[in-house]
């Protein structure tokens, strides 16, 4: 255990991350060490290319690093399995790309719901919970929409919904208004300032001045260095 | 960038792709090729000329063949269009990137219309090679003398250039439907993975999530989904009739000879005529026959103390003299009254043609041929029945000499100057099928020649065999040192392996086209797997296990393989049960073999089309989003 401390989310000692390209090696995020306490709002910035997508991909146990620790909700992330990463994600995490969000060949509330559907949960259960979660990022109406006939903001939308299918502890969003124009960046701000008052954890990559401002707490990183860490 | 640079790297590069086309395509052109070397060398042709077999026996076998080489060839073509149009349709999208970077239109056709060029030249120069070398391992494994003959070079070429300009055709379509884009559509994925326009269906919408999701993306991907269905229904179609027309068809006609030649008997002869015998019976795995050979000869006179002395020994069920001889017969046309017009009809001419003549006594057979008709059952007609090869040379309408009419049943033969009227004909092994049975007395009677030159032993299968056999040796050898005893069941045996090794020939060929389906069903999968790789990153972005990644495309590849099965198997024994074989020997034993054969290629294809599957599973969540 790298804390004893339950009030921490995520605690991350010395990562690094090198790439293989060839015959070289590119070094993404060097020794970066920080702590998301429980409930806290984090905002990850940093120009492109500053390490802010891996360290999200290091905390979902999408990738791993190649040295240092991390510790998700208690878990080690490296040492799980793919199985039981799988089952860490589908139930504790929420996770929502900058793009290429939603299963194309699923409707609108089918997205929403098979996160729920892979931990059983009663069929009635999921109907409400996907009205629910549609009616809260304002999609009510478009549930048997296709993602193909939605645009891009409502599908990023959708993707917000589905990731709190489960009602996760741990939210990520991988600059969730980088593809979007300002008055759907707006409605994606205020889903997150929803999520900012139900007490959940979480941790926003982005260059959104709007999004920043919410944050309670800020981690900077250039070049794959921990710049500056400000609550 | 030079010219050729680029396609050679852009191939080495897409190893997997390249390298799945150019197999598919070796294996087609060698299967098409190791076919067409083999009916040739076997004389399956359009004329067929009866060197081995029966004519009735080739007829069977060369339908077979003529019915496999076009399924065979229709699968090569829609394979190698399948394929070819997989590898350059999902090419589409590069194109579009190089259209949109500013490479030129027709540098960009140049490019990929190399690479066309390479694998398909590359794959059927391979399976050229393949299939001679297919051709020469079977002629050196089957020692066979018919399958000594050097194959026809001349199929080489054809098949090639059938391939290569088929190839060309299907691989250069997309390129020209790519050219012609602009290239923002060439970049969408609508075009490179064909995909349908709209979600308009919702398919299986209350079943399990991965049942979704699969039905739906099959639904999408359509005519991709169709093409692949056709093309292993062809495949299952064409399995069916080769493995349960084979099997069922082997036993029939093995069956058939086993009768004919009879399972047990024991051939009787001087020792001159003994050799002669059974290189008439060899004659039907492609042995050369003696044709000047004198069956009147004194010599071979079985004497009468013969058949006394044989009376005296235990083991023998029945003793069937017979003579036989060699005759210059001839066709006795008939006519027949029409019944619409009253007219008369000439039926059948006056062919002539050299037979072999048995004389047998109807009460002392120990034979039993296929025969249509009835075979003898009398000494005292003026009857005869006659092999299928015969029927074929004298009795068949030839529109060259104006016969458009002809029916041996109808007919008479003239033997010496006497009809015997033609009650059957049957299928015999015997001097391939060109042999005539009369009563032996007639025979004697038109002849002159008062005896027997040859007796079929049927010893009594209750009775110790091998003792038996060494008790009629020694009983010949003692008292006719100048005649012998000859176990016909050595020659059968012979016949009846060559008749298996061909028939195995003929259904291995199939297992080829087998394979080709296989890596074209890998191909469509790898199409399936890609066009779904963003989603299945995010479904395991999001919690699905690998294993549901492997669920989602199982139940696809199962949909399309069960279709296919289904229709594949209904049409293979349609078609094989009434069309290829007549009056088939069907027992359990058969119908189980088969079922466990079309099974395991059923399963075989499951499990290799599951391969893209596995291996994206495996791949990390990253490597596949990025």
């Amino acid at each position: 255990m790298l804390t004893e401390n339950p009030d921490y989310t995520v605690v991350a000692v010395g990562l690094c991350k090198i790439y293989q390209m060839g015959s070289s090696e590119i070094e993404v995020l060097r020794d970066v060490s920080f702590s998301v306490k429980k409930g806290s709002f984090v905002a990850l910035c940093g120009p492109s290319g500053s390490g802010k997508t891996t360290l999200l991909n290091l905390i979902s146990g999408i990738d791993k690093p190649t040295g240092g620790q991390i510790e998700v909700l208690g878990q080690n992330v490296n040492e799980l399995d793919e199985d039981l990463l799988a089952e860490f994600r589908c139930n504790e995490l929420g996770f929502v790309f900058q793009s290429y969000n939603l299963v194309s060949t699923l409707t609108v509330a089918e997205n929403v719901a098979f996160p729920m559907e892979w931990r059983r949960r009663p069929e009635e259960e999921i109907t409400k919970r996907v009205t629910e979660l549609l009616e809260m990022v304002g999609l009510g109406q478009r549930a048997n929409h296709f993602p193909a006939q939605l645009s891009g903001g409502e599908q990023q939308r959708v993707a917000f919904a589905r990731a709190l299918a489960n009602d996760p502890r741990l939210f990520l969003a991988d600059e969730p208004t980088g593809n979007l124009d300002t008055k759907n960046g707006e409605k994606i701000t205020e889903i997150l300032q929803i999520l900012k008052s139900m007490g959940k954890t979480v941790i926003v990559s982005t260059h959104d001045a709007e999004i920043v401002r919410l944050a309670d707490q800020k981690i900077c990183l250039e070049d794959g260095k921990l710049v500056s860490q400000n609550e | 960038m030079s010219s050729a640079y680029f396609p050679i790297n852009d191939l080495l590069r897409r190893k997997l792709q390249t390298s799945l086309v150019v197999v598919t395509l070796t294996v087609v052109v060698s299967s098409t090729l190791s076919l067409l070397l083999f009916s040739e060398r076997l004389g399956f042709g359009i004329t067929a000329h009866v060197e081995i077999l029966t004519y009735g026996l080739s007829t069977v076998l060369g339908q077979f063949v003529l019915f496999l080489a076009f399924l065979i060839f229709t699968i090569g073509a829609v394979i190698t269009s399948f394929i070819v149009f997989l590898m350059m349709k999902q090419r589409t999208r590069d194109f579009g990137l190089m259209k949109a970077v500013g490479c030129p239109n027709g540098l960009v056709f140049g490019y990929f219309m190399t690479e066309l060029l390479i694998v398909t030249v590359l794959g059927c120069v391979l399976g050229v090679v393949l299939g001679f070398v297919a051709d020469f391992a079977a002629s050196n494994v089957l020692q066979f003398s018919i399958y000594q003959k050097s194959p026809n070079y001349w199929f080489a070429p054809l098949v090639f250039f059938s391939f290569f300009a088929l190839s060309l055709a299907f691989g250069a379509k997309p390129l020209l439907d790519a050219a012609r884009l602009p290239p923002l559509k060439a970049l969408s994925p609508m075009q490179y993975f064909s995909l349908g326009h709209a979600n308009k269906f919702k398919p299986l919408s209350k079943s399990g999530l991965v049942l979704r999701i699969s039905s739906r993306s099959l639904f999408r991907r359509g005519s991709a989904t169709i093409r692949i269905i056709v093309l292993l229904s062809i495949v299952f179609v064409l399995l069916t009739v080769a493995l349960s027309g084979g099997i069922i068809a082997e036993d029939t006609t093995k069956l058939w000879v086993a009768k004919a030649v009879g399972v047990d008997n024991v051939l009787l002869a001087h020792n001159i005529m003994c050799d002669q015998y059974i290189l008439l019976l060899s004659k039907f795995f492609g042995e050369n026959g003696n044709s000047n050979f004198d069956y009147s000869d004194e010599r071979f006179a079985l004497p009468d103390e013969v058949f006394q002395g044989l009376k005296t020994l235990t083991g023998i069920e029945g003793v069937d003299p017979r003579l036989v001889l060699t005759e210059n017969v001839q066709e006795l046309s008939s006519y027949m009254i029409d019944p619409e017009t009253l007219a008369t009809i000439p039926v059948g001419d006056n062919r002539i043609s050299d037979v072999i003549v048995v004389g047998v006594d109807p009460d002392k057979i120990v034979t039993e041929s296929v025969t249509k008709g009835q075979f003898l059952n009398t000494s005292s007609d003026w009857n005869a029945v006659i092999g299928d090869t015969v029927m074929d040379a004298m009795y068949a309408p030839d529109l060259s000499k104006k016969i458009r009419v002809s029916d041996p049943l109808l007919q008479s033969i003239k033997i010496r100057d006497n009809p015997f009227k033609i009650i059957g004909v049957c299928v015999d092994p015997t001097n391939n099928g060109n042999v005539t049975y009369v009563p032996l007395k007639k025979l004697q009677n038109v002849t002159g020649i008062l005896n027997t030159n040859i007796a079929l032993i049927k010893l009594d299968s209750s009775i110790d065999r091998a003792e038996t056999l060494k008790t009629l040796e020694t009983f010949v050898e003692n008292s006719y040192p100048d005649f012998s005893v000859f176990d016909l069941n050595e020659v059968l045996e012979k016949d009846i392996m060559f008749l298996g090794s061909t028939w195995s020939i003929v259904m291995l060929l199939p297992l080829l086209t087998l394979i080709s389906a296989s890596l074209c069903l890998v191909g469509f999968m790898m199409l399936t797997a890609d066009e779904q790789r963003q989603e299945f990153a995010i479904l395991r972005a999001v919690g699905a296990k690998p294993n549901t990644i492997i669920a989602v495309l199982t139940i696809q590849s199962t949909t399309v393989l069960l279709s296919s099965f289904a229709a594949g198997i209904s049409l293979g024994i349609i078609t094989t049960l009434m069309i290829l074989v007549p009056n088939p020997v069907v027992t359990v034993g058969t119908i189980a073999e088969v079922a466990v054969l079309l099974l395991a290629a059923l399963f075989g294809l499951l499990l290799l089309s599951l391969y893209p599957a596995v291996k994206l599973a495996k791949t990390p969540i990253l490597r596949i989003i990025t």
